[in-house]
């Protein structure tokens, strides 16, 4: 049940036509894409979508700005006109941020992927935000630097993206997240003004306590707070060494263990340490070259990743090694630990892997829910998120359980990233299908509160579904959102209709916001 | 909807267990589980064409529409110049998805198709290609549907307007316009040859066509000269048109099949029972488009020159022995590398040759490298091939190389332009291999590559032909 609705009024024809003349003014006209397919094409994102439903999510517009000036003469020009925008960057998120909900402009930043300055001695790059990690990487890898921020879209995620959805990354344990990574940026705020977020005026500072510290504020609002343009990043020299071993055990219980274990240790080196749960394992067997030829008896796996010199990454594995022992661990050798994790961002998206229960291979969309947990309760919610889906699945095969895993988030150990691979058949999906997702949707975000957690540690909690728990998971936090969100927007124009936020702008919100609370348990 | 225990399970069912689908040992309990939701939503197309486009592209499109990561587009050589989304493989992809829903018809993504080279590197990178390919013996084809649109756009009347001109002066001359308005031929489509004494017809033929005949032919020149250095026997084709693929890849399917047929015939003629392949794109042409076309009748043995000469050097036919003072890095023409796996032969060429400084990038990074000469794009949009050929040669400007080395005629009249702006010489691997074996190539090299060893006139490829220019 949706509390709020809001009929979304689009543009008239007239009035698409009217921002286009006024978006000539400061944009040359190859910049300004009109086009059914420019439209068609910037109203997606891999988070479940409606197929059936996607002409309403098409946008009247999209724009290439290639600078922060351009992006910020688009925004007067939308508040001016009240139009929305939908900030829009690699596109690859698992939550809709960038998916447009009331047409509007599309200001996609793909073209802004400059590499401003590189500060070989305060190790920081500066770049536009339409740049992509890897494309960066390759240019840093001739000065022996990387930056490390590794999520599974690392090869097609952009910079903005990332301070967007405030990522989270797969080596976060050893390097920091998004966030860590980060120094400061330029952001377009939604009446169009310029500020700096972030440490020190200079832009190369990772720690100050001057004044509020508005960098986490500006980082994850899923695009409704504004366009980061171009942003600092903090550089580390290229690892010498990368160990990866994964371990195969015969039960659940003693691969979580073991996860744990390995977290807690303490090794300086460690990247991050991932469990793959039986239901992944089975998963795995499906098809997977690596995993067919193991023994019936393997059932769970731990990887884990250390980076450093040789010297200290060596003696770090022994260690882990000595731990993975102690706990019932069989090494699956080299080959399978250094192929894995090389494969580690091409594993996730595999539409053939799915199958109905009968075993009918179709091809399915993959979709990966998530959330932030404590060590202690990932079991609990691994049990509850699988019997969820198990529900879907016996009503109907447009839903697939494809496993989970568990990753650490940080290096003590303290919690960790759950998340449930599911395979949606979208091309069976209707009204109905996506009801019943919805509903899921709910039920996984509230097992990850029921347990202490976070409704997301890394794609945001913004879609249809999940959203509705958001007030009760931030609780008095949430109408400081709000407040936020009326003082720096207005108008409402910048990323209308995500994360319930139009409710700044009702006048009935604390009733509305009194229901999500009581009502979704 | 609230529970007693939330965290309870409704009761040990199979579904509450990991299992495989479709395994015998299953549990029979899956098998009573009743579809209750599951129904897509048949949308009427009426365009019968339209129709059997999308019944026959649906669902290899929906595999990638369907995949989280868009690993291809910083690989596309066009996305990472335009960095426009609405001209990636993706959308190529989802074009398709909305076609099927009625969402977009033919004219409304025509012109987006422009965009692509067919150089197929978004295939290879593919999750689904890299990670589930060998299993499912599945690969994303993203180059068929790019080029099956095209023809779906030309059969219902939708034309680009070079393209359409590009083709009908092909249609009229039996040769792609590549002078421009100079004339092409078949009075002057042997003139490359001159002075090399080369029969017509035979067992073996080279085939030799479009770019390489008229406009680069310092290329054929060398490939005809080393072949006859190591005794290899071989004649002109009989009556040569162009091998009918560039109208295949532009979607002018029917004339390149009437090229395809001439070709075949042709060479049936002539008692022809082997072509010799210069150009990597002929050799898709031969190798892909014709065996679709023809069947079994098709049963000419296809071998590509380059092939050919790696082996002769294996066997020690011919011995390079001029050294050629170069620093060079390789360029992988797309045809050869990502469409075919063809890499490591040109390199053993390269390596053969004494004098040579050689620069290798491997095969893998430079699946985001192309010309921008495939695909026709150069013909709709020369801008835009400028533009990637551009982004090619900084690549190698960046390993202080002075040659860059390819060995597709078509992606050497880009680079070559590219190249003159970073004082980059571009020279084909075979005129390179000649040098080396002391054989005066002759021929020209094109407008830039004539100029530019005009300049210096070393290589001793300046003799004859389209001669030394400017």
């Amino acid at each position: 049940m949706r509390i709020v609705t809001i009929t979304p009024e689009r543009l008239s024809t007239e009035q698409v036509d009217r921002v286009v003349e006024r978006l000539r003014t400061v944009l040359r006209d190859e910049q300004i894409l009109t086009s059914k397919t420019d439209r068609y094409n910037r109203a997606r994102v891999p988070a479940p979508f409606p197929v059936h439903r996607w002409a309403e999510r098409v946008p009247d517009l999209a724009v290439l700005p290639t600078s922060t000036d351009e992006v910020a003469a688009v925004v007067r020009i939308a508040n001016e006109l009240r139009v929305p925008i939908v900030p829009r960057d690699g596109g690859t998120g698992l939550t809709d941020g960038a998916v447009p909900l009331r047409g509007g402009i599309v200001v996609d930043v793909k073209r802004m992927n400059e590499i401003h300055e590189l500060d070989l001695e305060n190790r920081t790059v500066t770049v536009g935000t339409g740049i992509n990690m890897l494309k960066l990487n390759e240019q840093l890898a001739r000065h022996g630097l990387i930056y490390p921020d590794d999520p599974a879209s690392y090869p097609c995620s952009l910079v903005g993206g990332r301070i967007g959805t405030s990522g989270w990354s797969l080596i976060g344990a050893r390097y920091g997240h998004t966030r860590d990574l980060v120094l400061s940026f330029d952001h377009v705020l939604p009446t169009g003004e310029v500020i700096h977020v972030g440490d020190g005026i200079g832009g190369k500072i990772s720690k100050s306590s001057s004044g509020y510290q508005l960098k986490h504020l500006f980082m994850g609002h899923q695009g409704t707070l504004g366009i980061a343009t171009k942003a600092t990043l903090k550089l580390y020299p290229q690892p010498e060494a990368e160990l990866s071993p994964f371990w195969a055990f015969d039960n659940y219980d003693d691969a979580y263990r073991c996860v744990g274990a390995l977290a807690r240790a303490g090794v300086a080196t460690f990247a991050g340490a991932v469990l793959f749960d039986e239901w992944k394992v089975a998963y795995l067997r499906r098809d997977d070259e690596a995993y067919i030829p193991q023994p019936a008896d393997v059932r769970a796996l731990v990887c884990a990743v250390m980076y450093g010199y040789e010297d200290e990454v060596r003696p770090a594995g022994r260690r882990l090694f000595r731990i993975a022992k102690e706990h019932g661990a069989r090494y699956l050798g080299d080959e399978i630990s250094e192929g894995d994790w090389a494969a580690r961002h091409d594993r996730y998206a595999t539409p053939l892997h799915g199958r109905t229960k009968a075993g009918q291979v179709v091809p399915m969309s993959w979709h990966c829910e998530d959330a932030a947990v404590s060590y202690t309760r990932v079991p609990a919610v691994t049990k509850a998120w699988h019997e969820i889906v198990a529900g879907l699945r016996r009503r109907t095969d447009v839903f697939d359980d494809w496993g989970m895993f568990a990753y650490t988030s940080a290096d003590t150990g303290v919690d960790y990233l759950t998340e449930i691979d599911i395979g949606i058949w979208e091309q069976q999906l209707g009204d109905e299908a996506w009801e019943l997702w919805v509903q899921a949707k709910r039920d996984i975000a509230a097992a990850a509160l029921r347990h202490g957690g976070s409704i997301s540690a890394c794609h945001g909690s913004c879609r249809e579904g999940e959203v509705d728990l958001v007030p009760q998971e931030l609780g008095r936090g949430f109408e400081v959102m709000l407040d936020v969100k009326r003082t720096l927007d207005p108008n409402n124009i910048m990323n209308p209709g995500k994360y319930l936020l139009d409710l700044a702008y009702e006048p009935g919100a604390a009733t509305a916001l009194a229901a999500l609370r009581g009502g979704s348990g | 909807m609230t529970r007693a225990d939330p965290d309870a399970g409704s009761g040990g069912d199979a579904l509450t267990r990991p299992f495989t689908p479709g395994m015998a040992s299953n549990d029979p309990g899956l098998a009573e589980l009743t579809e209750t939701v599951a129904g897509r939503v048949d949308i009427e197309i009426v365009d019968r064409e339209t129709r059997e486009f999308v019944e026959e592209w649906r669902n290899a499109s929906y595999n990638c529409y369907s995949s989280g990561h868009k690993f291809c587009r910083e690989v596309c050589p066009v996305m990472q110049v335009t960095r426009n989304e609405s001209w990636t493989p993706t959308a190529f992809h989802a074009n398709v998805v909305a076609m099927e829903r009625g969402e977009l018809d033919v004219a409304d993504v025509a012109a987006d198709y422009v965009n692509c080279t067919q150089c197929g590197a978004c295939e290879l990178r593919c999750p689904n290609t890299l990670f589930t390919g060998d299993f499912y013996r599945f690969r994303t084809r993203t180059v068929d549907v790019v080029k099956a649109v095209r023809a779906l756009a030309v059969d219902k009347g939708v034309h680009q307007p070079q393209w359409q001109s590009w083709n009908a002066r092909t249609d009229e001359r039996t040769h792609e316009p590549v002078l421009g308005e100079v004339a092409v031929s078949q009075d002057t489509v042997r003139d490359w040859a001159e002075g090399l004494d080369i029969p017509v017809g035979g067992e073996t033929v080279l085939f030799v066509d479009c770019e390489a005949a008229f406009y680069r032919t310092s290329v054929p020149r060398a490939v005809a000269q080393i072949l006859q250095r190591a005794g290899f026997e071989f004649g002109l084709m009989g009556e040569q048109w162009c091998c009918g693929g560039p109208a295949a890849e532009m979607g002018y399917v029917e004339q390149a099949k009437r090229f395809a047929r001439h070709n075949l015939d042709n060479w049936r003629s002539t008692g022809t029972r082997r072509v010799l392949v210069l150009d990597p794109h002929d050799y898709i042409s031969f190798t892909e488009d014709y065996p679709k076309y023809f069947g079994d009748e098709f049963d000419i043995e296809i071998v590509l020159v380059v092939e050919l000469l790696a082996e002769l050097l294996r066997d020690g036919r011919i011995t390079p022995s001029v050294p050629v003072e170069r620093t060079v890095t390789y360029h992988d023409p797309c045809r050869l590398n990502k469409r075919k796996g063809i890499w490591e032969e040109p390199r053993e060429i390269l390596r053969a040759i004494p004098g040579l400084s050689f620069t290798d990038v491997d095969r893998v990074t430079q699946w985001s490298y192309c010309s921008g000469g495939g695909g026709g794009l150069p013909v709709e949009k020369p801008d835009l091939t400028a533009a990637i050929s551009a982004r090619r040669v900084d690549a190698a400007a960046t390993l202080g190389v002075d040659t860059l080395v390819s060995a597709c005629p078509w992606s050497e009249r880009p680079l070559s332009a590219a190249g003159d702006a970073r004082d980059i010489d571009v020279v084909d691997i075979h005129e390179l291999l000649a040098e080396s074996l002391g054989i005066t190539v002759g021929g020209s090299r094109g407008e830039v590559g004539d100029r530019r060893s005009a300049g210096g006139c070393g290589g001793g490829s300046c003799g004859g032909g389209g001669g030394c220019g400017s």
